[in-house]
């Protein structure tokens, strides 16, 4: 038998050799990656129409023996398969392309169990980290937004410093808004807590830790049906990041340097003929001399027609105006002036190899920001390691771990903070390179708003200002500055005990400890105050695993069961001076000078559980997959701690069975699952609150939020139904979800009639349904010679409907904000969708739905109450495009929204404040609307008069109506359609590969023009108001805006060296 | 670590001991479990200031004008909340009240620490409804079993309210309790306090039920009320920023001089040399005189030109005076002018105005000059009016108090119309009634005021 087949192989030697001597010579090349010019290992090389091929090698390079006019084929898996005509050339060079929808795609699922793609019951959507980290985000939840059908992510501005990103799957599941999924990088689940307020400074969700540089790739689970095996935890989806890893016998290191600017755009439009004041007239000093009304925020006051005045600065006896008059005349750009040009500059250092049983990689980023705001920076450190080694024959040992620092001082955001307040409250004519030097050299500070003159001396005799700090004060005095250490990641054991029987164990690690520090100095509007927070939190996992593979013939099974126990110990101790500092420029809680506010808190808590996963096939046609797992919470009652969640998902590759050519695959998939979600500890039991200390009395209180011991954990039932399609080999995909998600049993903190006694109560409530259909299509329009357009555009459709609330609530209220003494509220109201806006509007006549005015001819508005309807959007979604030309690379990526609202405060105090363009128009008399009446003055009101029901037209003063009426009451004015395209990301590379570089010792260089946030396509809401940033800080649900940070575009330049 | 895995294995093997937990794991150690009657009492007598020292009252008793910011002195419709009032001390109140069984007698006699919270009880909730009207209280405070409370008439809740001070008044014995930061637990005290605070609520019906008010007067008199300003009900803020002044953190921490003395205080006060002018306020910064600014004018005027608030009314440490020994000889000044008792009333009346006098300056320099005033002697042809008009004055900075008084009698009667608005005759329920509450709530609003929740509407006993 041996003899025969050597025989026939020496045969086909012969034949070959035979060839040879005819017309064959070699042809030698090296297979590249075209998207980043790494040599591609394991190319298959054929001659087309033989079964002569052969393999690439590790560095790409492969030889084979073809004659003139023969074709060579390169396929390789998730790479699309290239022909090459050999002609005269002895080397062939191939550069492929990724596949645009490969259909024997890997993707790493639940647990990190990688599963084939086709053979998935429910949707899933994964990026490359390549495609993440086109513009350089450094946020990793930032840079998925747009790009995942039914991912939405929001964020403020201020994210370009290290900021929050928050990110909702497939809308709002949770009537409390806190739907945020959970983050897994390589198996270990991490905390993407928050400890930014709504205001302040925002220290940035704690995901963001991960290095974008480090990603090979993002899937995001987005229903209940992916993520059923978290359980408890898995309730709003997982977003499952696999980090890079060395590949075997082979070296590379790969340095990335990326250098960017930042610049501040979109303000909002300002007027530029009033000045300071409240009324037409300067006040005068005793000797005659007019003077800005420097007691005023507003800029209601006389024309800025350079009339020489006195103002702030002439008033402080250092300032070298002391005494003088200057021109009143306006400062256009004063807001824009305060805005810096930030800076980013980001490197990366990878070393990664491996050997033939072992494997590692190692990153080292240094990233450095300044902010756009003066004196504000972000200092970031990663070290990220993966390694792991065969120690003894079927024993693998493995490590991955991202250390990662933060260190920075950050800018407020929302109007109490910065410059944040100026486009509310602020004068024309003060101009801002003016107060840049805000302490004079007695140590005096300078402020403009200060008091009014004496009017017996014509002094200013108190200094402090009166209603705003100026901005400088704020940047250099009133100091935020946090740092984080964190520290997550792995060791794991896997055995593989027989052939299609493996176990593992890991111990997973999350552990951070923040430190947060803010200051308010002497000389400002408020008290001078320090307080100090340490936060430190440790979370273990420990898991155990069995995987089991096997197939008879045409079935296949693959069985998981495995347990787990997760453990998390959080602490914190924070601390603030009462009463003032004792010493002007000691931070220090000793320097308190009252009591200080203490307290240390601890949290623990324990889930265990177990779960179990089987997969079968049929033909590679038929899956059907069915896991379950039961939870253990030690934050639910004793009695009632024991939850089960099931899920069970098939699909079917109908394309395998029905021919029909320009369908190169298709699938029909649906799915069922429950997943769940607890609550946090100690919200079962009953306490008491520490109140005030009155003299050594120690007082206790009862809480306004009364515990429930009956707590349940809330459910969310999904069904999914898709379809995936690919057509002309893959050049058109479309991918269609439709999915119900019935999210039952929240737990919310649902507020009650404090005439209860309590505020709020922890409960089970409600049903909030969401339903949906998400489209992901991607193509590749145009291949032609070495160009080629790919595309690809992700569209969603959510509605989320609050069914129920609980027995006898039909309102819940998510958030409110008050005003000047006015309310605006989120509610959501039973039967109707999430989130409606809530406030006062126009009054009315029912007939006509015209405004129904006052006797003094002014609007009259409704009660607080009136429901102007969902703030969520109707539509979200991402565009992105690729141009490939030889070498060069266009990627851009543009985010949409369709319908949501907001309100805007901002817009609302400049019309009051007397900034905005409106109050300075000529009306339809010719006149300003700010001159008197009886000169024509006026604003133009139309309307049916309230008391006799008659059409009225009728001019009213300008700054009455829009000071006291519209820019303070009517927060109907003031509501915008959230609806925009923006340009989100924008790249232009270049690279450089090996066969150009010659005998450099270079793999690879790319260079890119990188641009991030570069401009907004188009907006419904007016300018200056950026409707894609509006939430700040930790604020879940986007539905009013105050004092924005101006939008912040980003360009720069990306460097990545592969040797 | 090992432990873990023993419990994973065990676990896995046997689904045994995953449900159970370390007993204390879910035992929060950051808060205390277990809070005495008296720590709990403390809790509430914190909140006191907080029913006087509020721009509001002063506004709608136009004590105070706005220098800046002019706006709710111009008495804009918009509700007031009444929650902190359930959720702070009276649900601290309750709760003592609710654990009777429980109360730990080595911080005083029960019967005590009942009979304290049943007098604070009384004196917040009759706060309470004399704002807003008709209120949750049977069905109030009771947590999971009642998170939509009815609204109790106004009537009934007086009613109610007499009882429970009449129950504090018989069930005092002797012994002190601790932690009282008011009395420093002094049940005699206490005891004229619940009495007093009776006796003005029998006044305040003298319009809409004589014959009860006159009962319920003469009752709680004989029971006995205060006696002198040393059983006033004070709230002595403290030198600490944990425990200081409303005005103070405003005018001083914050920097907002945005109050100054009425012209038609000023002007009651000036011309006769009332010797309570400089505590009041503080002369003109321009002027050095009291200058007082009219109310409700629509525009800012100014802080230079006229008296801000004395520097006791916003020391860190100053005193807040809430049931006041002059008030209660003011009633009974009008008591007897009613002919309800049989005083005198000019004996009363000027005790009380001595007394105020007393509680306000310390001495009682000035008090027969002023007496002496025109307009300031007692007039028997005038006796209600000029009863009301010192009383008014006697209540400065407890706006609320002045204001209930000024819905009752009538006097001042000079009170401005800013922007031809007349002065509110009730708080309107908070907003949130309407989404929380929203049954019981259209109920008491149609009920009482024809289905408009307005500033406008009449509380039961104005009439």
């Amino acid at each position: 038998m041996r003899n025969k087949i050597t025989l026939l192989l020496s045969m086909i030697a012969m034949l070959q050799f035979m060839d040879v001597e005819a017309q064959e010579r070699v042809i030698t090349g090296t297979v590249t990656q075209a998207q980043d010019g790494m040599p591609l290992p394991g190319v298959n090389v054929i001659l087309e129409g033989t079964s002569t091929g052969t393999v690439t090698d590790f560095d790409g390079n492969y030889s084979i023996s073809a004659e003139t006019g023969e074709v060579l084929t390169f396929s390789s898996i998730g790479f699309q398969r290239v022909r090459r005509t050999v002609g005269a050339e002895d080397v062939i060079n191939v550069a492929m392309e990724a596949d645009l929808q490969s259909l024997d795609e890997v993707v790493v699922t639940a647990l990190g169990i990688s599963r084939d793609k086709k053979s998935l019951g429910y949707s899933t959507q994964e990026v490359d980290g390549e495609d993440l980290t086109i513009a350089k985000d450094q946020n990793v939840i930032g840079a998925l937004g747009g790009r995942i059908a039914g991912v939405q992510v929001t964020g403020s501005s201020g994210a370009s410093m290290g900021g929050t990103q928050k990110i909702k799957i497939r809308g709002v599941n949770s009537i409390g808004g806190g739907d945020q999924p959970l983050i897994v990088v390589d198996g270990t689940p991490i905390s993407n807590a928050n400890f930014a307020g709504s205001a302040g400074a925002d220290y940035g969700n704690l995901g963001q830790d991960i290095n974008p540089a480090d990603i090979e790739s993002v899937n995001v689970l987005k229903g209940p049906a992916a993520s059923a095996l978290y359980g408890i935890r898995g309730q709003y989806g997982v977003i499952m990041i696999t980090t890079k890893k060395g590949a075997a016998e082979k070296f590379t290191v790969q340095v990335n340097s990326t250098y960017s600017v930042e610049t501040t755009y979109d303000f909002m439009p300002l007027q530029n003929m009033y000045g300071g004041g409240s009324s037409l007239s300067f006040r005068t000093l005793p000797n005659g001399d007019p003077y800005v009304d420097l007691s005023v925020d507003e800029s209601w006051g006389p024309r800025m027609d350079g009339t020489p005045v006195r103002q702030v600065f002439s008033f402080y006896p250092q300032d070298p105006t002391y005494g003088q008059l200057t021109p009143f005349v306006p400062h256009p750009d004063n807001i824009k002036d305060y805005y810096e040009t930030g800076s980013t500059f980001n490197n990366t250092v990878s070393v990664a190899g491996g050997g033939e049983k072992t494997n590692f990689r190692i990153s080292l980023n240094d990233t450095r920001i300044e902010g756009v705001e003066p004196n504000t920076h972000l200092d970031r450190n990663n070290l990220t390691v993966h390694a792991d080694a065969d120690v003894v024959d079927r024993v693998n040992v493995s490590t991955n771990f991202t250390y990662a620092r933060n260190d920075a001082q950050r800018p407020g955001q929302g109007s109490e903070y910065g410059a944040n307040y100026l486009v509310q409250w602020f004068q024309r004519n003060v101009d801002m390179n003016r107060l840049k030097d805000y302490r004079y050299d007695d140590g005096t500070f300078l402020h403009w708003n200060l008091r009014r003159p004496s009017s017996e001396t014509g002094e200013v005799t108190n200094f402090n200002p009166l209603y705003w700090n100026n901005p400088y004060f704020n940047a250099y005095e009133n100091l935020s500055q946090d740092n984080r250490d964190r520290f997550f990641g792995d060791i794991g054991i896997t055995f593989d005990i027989l052939d299609n029987l493996t176990l593992s164990g890991h111990i997973r690690a999350d552990l951070f400890t923040q430190n947060i520090q803010e200051r308010t100095a002497f000389g400002g509007t408020s008290l001078p105050s320090f307080s100090i927070g340490k936060y430190q939190n440790k979370e273990y996992n420990y898991e155990f695993l069995a995987q089991f593979d096997e197939e008879w013939g045409d079935f296949s099974l693959n069985a998981n069961l495995g347990g787990n126990i997760w453990n998390r110990n959080y602490t914190y101790l924070y601390m603030a001076t009462v009463g003032g500092l004792s010493a002007p420029g000691f931070y220090n809680i000793d320097a308190s000078i009252d009591r200080p506010a203490t307290s240390n808190y601890l949290l623990r808590k324990q889930v265990r559980s177990l779960f179990g996963l089987i997969s079968l096939g049929y033909a590679d046609t038929f899956f059907l997959d069915a896991s379950l797992r039961n939870d253990n919470s030690s934050a639910l009652p004793e009695d009632n701690n024991s939850y089960w969640y099931p899920s069970i998902s098939g699909s079917v590759i109908f394309s395998e069975f029905l021919e029909w050519d320009p369908m190169s695959f298709g699938k029909l998939r649906a799915s069922y699952a429950q997943a769940g979600s607890d609550l946090g500890p100690y919200e079962t039991t009953m306490g008491f609150g520490v109140g005030t200390v009155y003299g050594g009395t120690n007082t206790l209180f009862v809480p306004n939020n009364l515990n429930n011991p009956n707590i349940e954990p809330s459910f969310a039932h999904s069904y999914e139904l898709g379809m995936d399609l690919r057509f002309f080999e893959g050049r058109l995909g479309l991918d269609l979800t439709y999915y119900q998600q019935k999210n039952k049993n929240q737990i919310i903190n649902l507020d009650v009639s404090g005439t209860s006694g309590y505020s709020s109560t922890t409960i089970n409530a409600g049903l909030i349904e969401n339903e949906g259909f998400e489209v992901a299509i991607t193509a590749r329009p145009v291949q032609f010679g070495e160009f080629h357009w790919d595309t690809n555009l992700n569209f969603a459709k959510n509605e989320s409907m609050v069914v129920e609330l609980a027995p006898g609530i039909d309102v819940y209220t998510y958030s409110s904000t008050t005003y000047s003494s006015v309310t605006s509220y989120l509610n959501s109201y039973e039967g109707m969708p999430f989130g409606s806006l809530v406030g006062t509007a126009y009054q009315r006549d029912e007939a006509t739905g015209q405004i129904l005015l006052g006797e003094d001819n002014k609007p009259l508005y409704t009660d607080q109450t009136h429901n102007f309807g969902s703030v969520l959007p109707d539509f979200t979604g991402g565009f992105s495009n690729t141009f490939v030309y030889k070498n060069w690379r266009l990627s851009g990526m543009i985010e949409f929204q369709g319908g949501g609202q907001f309100f805007s405060r901002s817009k609302m105090l400049a019309v009051r404040t007397g900034q905005d363009p409106v109050t300075v128009v000529t009306n339809d008399r010719g006149a300003n609307v700010r001159d008197p009446l009886d000169e024509g003055g006026g604003v133009k009101v139309e309307g049916i008069s309230a008391a006799t029901g008659e059409p009225v037209t009728a001019y009213v003063d300008a700054r009455s109506y829009y000071r006291n009426v519209v820019g303070r009451r009517i927060y109907e004015e003031w509501l915008f359609d959230a609806s925009y395209v923006k340009m989100k990301e924008l790249r232009l590379g270049y690279s450089i590969n090996k066969y150009i570089l010659g005998n450099i010792p270079v793999e690879n260089i790319q260079l890119a023009l990188i641009a991030q946030n570069p401009f907004m396509i188009w907006q419904e809401a007016p300018e200056g108001i950026d409707p894609s940033a509006i939430s700040t800080g930790a604020q879940s649900i986007s539905w009013y805006e105050s004092g924005q940070l101006p939008s912040v575009r980003s360009i720069g330049l990306d460097l990545n060296i592969t040797f | 670590m090992k432990k873990y895995y023993i419990i994973l294995l065990l676990c896995s093997l046997s689904m045994v001991g995953c449900s159970e937990f370390d007993e204390d794991i879910n035992v929060n150690p950051n808060i205390p479990s277990e809070a005495s009657g008296t720590q709990l009492i403390a809790n509430a007598q914190l909140y006191l200031p907080s029913l006087s020292s509020s721009p509001q009252g002063e506004f709608l008793a136009q004590y105070l004008a706005e220098t800046q910011y002019v706006g709710v002195s111009l008495y804009p419709e918009g509700s007031t909340s009444f929650y902190w009032f359930y959720e702070g001390p009276l649900m601290n109140l309750q709760t003592v009240l609710n654990s009777e069984e429980n109360l730990s007698g080595a911080e005083g006699p029960v019967a005590n620490q009942i009979a304290v919270a049943k007098i604070l009880k009384a004196y917040f909730y009759w706060n309470l409804t004399d704002r807003w009207g008709d209120v949750p209280y049977l069905e109030a405070l009771q947590g999971a079993d009642n998170f939509t409370p009815a609204y109790d008439t106004q009537q009934s809740i007086y009613l109610n309210l007499f009882e429970l001070l009449k129950e504090a008044n018989d069930q005092i014995v002797a012994g002190s309790i601790e932690n009282d930061l008011v009395y420093g637990g002094d049940m005699e005290k206490w005891k004229k306090l619940g009495n007093t605070i009776r006796l003005l609520m029998a006044l305040r019906l003298s319009e809409v039920d004589e014959q009860l008010a006159r009962e319920e007067f003469n009752a709680a008199l004989s029971d006995g009320i205060m006696e002198s300003n040393a059983d006033n009900l004070v709230f002595r803020h403290l030198a600490d920023a944990n425990n200081q002044n409303y005005w103070y953190e405003q005018v001083i921490d914050r920097n907002r001089e945005w109050w100054a003395l009425t012209e038609n205080l000023v002007e009651d006060m000036k011309p006769v040399n009332d010797p309570r002018l400089e505590v009041y306020g503080d002369p003109a910064r321009e002027s050095g005189e009291f200058v007082g600014m009219p109310f409700g004018e629509t525009e800012a005027l100014g802080t230079e030109e006229y008296s801000l608030l004395g520097s006791d009314i916003i020391a860190q440490d100053a005193a807040v005076h809430l049931v006041t020994y002059a008030q209660a000889l003011f009633a009974i000044a009008e008591a007897a002018e009613r002919e309800w008792i049989s005083e005198d009333a000019e004996t009363y009346y000027n005790m009380a105005v001595e007394n105020s006098i007393l509680q306000w300056t310390g001495s009682t320099e000035g008090v027969d000059e002023l007496l002496n005033q025109p307009g300031v002697a007692f007039d028997p042809d005038n006796a209600i009016e000029i009863i009301a008009e010192q009383r008014w004055i006697h209540l400065f900075m407890h706006g609320y108090e002045a204001w209930s008084e000024w819905r009752r009698t009538g006097f001042p009667d000079d009170f401005v119309q800013p922007d031809g608005r007349p002065v509110p005759t009730r708080l309107a329920y908070p907003d949130n009634e309407s989404f929380n509450n929203s049954d019981n709530y259209e109920a008491a609003v149609d009920r009482q005021f024809g289905g408009d929740d307005s500033i406008y509407g009449t509380v039961w006993w104005d009439k």
